[in-house]
């Protein structure tokens, strides 16, 4: 696989790992709760980054976590077997994603158990410090894990199997484009905009934010299935 | 105004109806949406006048039923505010 396919792979694992809600949803109550309680603009702005900085920090550690384990486990000649099981993984998630990542009722209430949800709801409440909005940052992403364990599989494969200054594109890459939808939230509230507007679209489009990341989970699986195992075993013969 | 109505809570505990904790809630949801002060008093009176004349003849109701009357009251003068309050629990 050449650098740029593979730098393609990655950016749109990426990309489906930030249609994934869970952050957006509690950037969006923590926003929510911070202008109500008529913090300053500048203790918003203080939060609300560092929240993306907390999800950015996790999901950076996440994917090199990950990519170290793989590279230990199996060098950068990753087996086909465990490329088949990313892509099992990748369809698997898929058919989550499209049968219960939303409830189907008002709002825009995720597959999370109540309970988990509720204690969720209350810290984000509870927040008043840079150092929690830090910390509910990471749980966010920690929250959704089983989502997004199968972007951040494919990511980490693809990864490994660059070469080694490419390694550090890889994961800026991941990174950066992964948090694309909480940063455009987070311009979106630090640029005044209502929360009242932004929840209203969010709500408006989850059935096709659903839609889409389970067809972009179908195709990049494809794609890798096609590129990795099909490609190599027509390519040896 | 003081109303001895018992609000039954998601949790299936009861406390008594505080109008100040009401008043707090929409003053705050309106804030939220970037609404000036006053204006969000002003609502935040209007609403809870609403809700206390609607139990005046109930002792008992839930806190799924305040919300609910609140919110359709709250809909007349700030109908972001209002979505803004229905959607709070189902956001995450």
């Amino acid at each position: 696989m050449g650098i740029p396919i593979s730098l393609t792979i990655i950016a749109f694992a990426a990309l489906i790992h930030a249609s994934f809600q869970l952050s957006v949803s509690m950037l969006t109550m923590l926003s929510g709760h911070a202008i109500g309680a008529k913090k300053t603009q500048g203790k918003l702005f203080g939060l609300t980054t560092n929240f993306v900085i907390g999800a950015g920090l996790i999901t950076l550690l996440l994917i090199s976590g990950l990519s170290f384990i793989l590279a230990s486990a199996f060098g950068a000649d990753t087996p086909q077997i465990i490329w088949a099981g990313a892509c099992g993984l990748l369809f698997g998630v898929a058919i989550s994603v499209w049968m219960f990542y939303y409830r189907r009722n008002k709002g825009t209430a995720l597959w999370i158990p109540r309970g988990v949800a509720r204690y969720l709801h209350d810290r984000t409440k509870a927040t008043s410090m840079n150092a929690e909005a830090f910390g509910l940052g990471i749980s966010s992403v920690i929250g959704e894990i089983l989502f997004i364990i199968a972007p951040l599989s494919i990511g980490a494969l693809t990864i490994v199997s660059l070469p080694d200054t490419w390694k550090l594109v890889g994961l800026a890459i991941y990174t950066v484009i992964s948090l694309s939808s909480l940063v455009i939230v987070w311009m979106l509230i630090g640029g005044g905009h209502t929360l009242g507007r932004i929840q209203k679209w969010r709500e408006d489009n989850k059935y096709f934010l659903q839609f889409a990341a389970g067809a972009g989970l179908i195709a990049l699986g494809l794609f890798v299935y096609v590129n990795e195992i099909l490609g190599t075993a027509v390519g040896g013969m | 105004m003081s109303l001895a109505v018992d609000i039954v809570k998601s949790n299936g505990k009861s406390e008594r109806f505080d109008r100040d904790k009401l008043h707090k809630s929409i003053v705050a949801v309106c804030i939220s949406v970037r609404a000036p002060q006053g204006q969000a008093e002003a609502t935040a009176h209007s609403v809870c006048d609403a809700v206390a004349v609607w139990l005046v003849d109930r002792p008992e109701v839930t806190s799924t039923d305040i919300r609910t009357v609140a919110g359709k009251h709250l809909k007349r003068y700030h109908p972001e505010a209002a979505y803004l309050y229905e959607q709070h629990h189902i956001i995450i």
